[in-house]
């Protein structure tokens, strides 16, 4: 379809008001920063591993099928999530995870638990001592604080250790839910301008084609 | 309505792939040089109507428009959902790259198939043009919800089970998206009907 010059004023114009229209739609959305994606957080708390999982749009998944596998790909178990988008289970083994997330309709989320964020915790669980050097220190140190006190170092350290977790909590689950972020306006604005870009590539071979058309012609012209 | 990754089949993955290369070139062939922009600025409504997130009904949807593209670009909307799809992949994370080829067949065929349903009804009479415009918004998304459940059909048992939960949970989606190529068709036959398919002077 050829348009006259006049027209394709006139074009420009149309487009301009397109572009403005579906930028102010995009604009007075109340919640532009949300889409079609499930997500699943996980953290651990003790010999527990905590889930939860949500779609991009802040809806929870409900009834989602979580599947837990090791980094070797073999699946360990296997659980739904409840209304809350929520799902727990005792962590099965020592080893590192990756849960995944099926949310129906061809949604999938995925999150890895390393084995030394398991292993880490898990040592905090059994206290530090590991070797018997360690015992031996810690022995000798309870035999000279523990009169003093009344209470062992042993019990102090299992009080801080429930305090923390129950503090960290909400901090672990802020900072699990912090890495996952939702489109920033710069990536927008990006992915729109790789658009005009390649519009822009397009309009370049567009002109030399017409201008080589225009040579062409104007030799065939001359011609006659 | 964006299938992840890790999801689908190989053999799924890549029939997909296979079909949108072939949808896009068509697509590629028969634009129109001039028409580039058009091809842009739309693909580029697209990428972002994604975003624009439609807070009724069961579960999480967004706006799709494939219905407007297909209706002002025929087959160019292969290569303009392509490029938009690609980019809402690497820069949102929505979709993925493997699943590439079958979320451009899911979205695009729809809006090919009612280009070619509903495009010559838009220069019709008034009413005409709107109950097709209209239609062509709605059931472009029907369509692509479809569309969906059949690339599911492998992994996820019940094709008309997951069909009908797409398709229920669309029903907002489908209106707006009528509404809104209704609106622009009203708009484009008053003061540019040569955007439209099929025109002639």
């Amino acid at each position: 379809m050829r348009y006259h010059s006049h027209m394709e004023r006139h074009d420009c114009i149309i487009d301009t008001l397109i572009v403005l229209f579906f930028a102010f739609f995009f604009l007075v959305s109340p919640d532009p920063a949300s889409a079609h994606k499930a997500i699943i957080f996980a953290w651990i708390d003790g010999d527990t591993i905590y889930t939860e999982s949500k779609f991009s749009g802040g809806r929870k998944v409900k009834g989602g099928e979580v599947i837990v596998y090791n980094l070797d790909g073999n699946q360990l178990l296997k659980g739904k999530t409840n209304d809350k988008g929520e799902f727990s289970f005792k962590v099965p083994k020592k080893t590192g995870m990756k849960i995944v997330l099926l949310a129906g309709m061809g949604h999938r989320g995925e999150w890895t638990i390393p084995l030394e964020e398991i292993q880490a915790v898990s040592a905090g669980e059994t206290g530090t001592a590991t070797s018997k050097e360690a015992d031996v220190e810690k022995s000798e140190k309870q035999a000279r604080t523990a009169p003093k006190s009344g209470v062992s170092p042993d019990e102090i350290q299992m009080a801080v250790e429930n305090a923390l977790d129950k503090k960290l909590k909400p901090i672990m689950k802020m900072l699990a839910e912090s890495r996952e972020h939702s489109p920033s306006i710069t990536e927008i604005l990006g992915g729109i301008g790789y658009i005009l870009g390649l519009m822009g590539i397009g309009a370049y071979f567009n002109y030399r084609r017409k201008s080589a058309g225009e040579k062409h012609d104007n030799a065939d012209a001359s011609k006659k | 309505m964006h299938i992840s990754e890790g999801v689908l089949s190989g053999q799924v993955l890549f029939s997909g792939m296979v079909l949108a290369a072939a949808g896009t070139a068509i697509g590629l062939k028969r634009i129109d040089y001039d028409r580039i922009p058009h091809t842009a600025i739309l693909s580029a409504s697209f990428f972002v109507a994604s975003l624009i997130h439609v807070p009724i009904g069961p579960s999480s949807v967004h706006l799709i428009l494939n219905g407007i593209v297909g209706l002002l670009l025929g087959w160019g909307a292969f290569p303009a959902i392509l490029v938009a799809l690609t980019l809402q992949a690497l820069l949102f994370q929505f979709g993925g790259i493997t699943t590439l080829g079958v979320n451009t067949m899911t979205m695009a065929l729809p809006a090919v198939l009612c280009y070619y349903l509903f495009g010559s009804m838009v220069h019709k009479r008034n009413s005409i043009a709107l109950f097709g415009s209209f239609a062509c918004g709605a059931f472009s998304v029907f369509l692509g919800a479809i569309m969906v459940g059949l690339a599911l059909v492998f992994t996820e048992e019940n094709f008309f089970q997951v069909s009908t939960l797409l398709v229920i949970s669309h029903l907002p989606v489908m209106v707006i998206e009528g509404i809104i190529t209704a609106f622009c068709v009203t708009f484009l036959k008053k003061v540019q009907p040569a955007m439209l398919p099929g025109f002639h002077e």
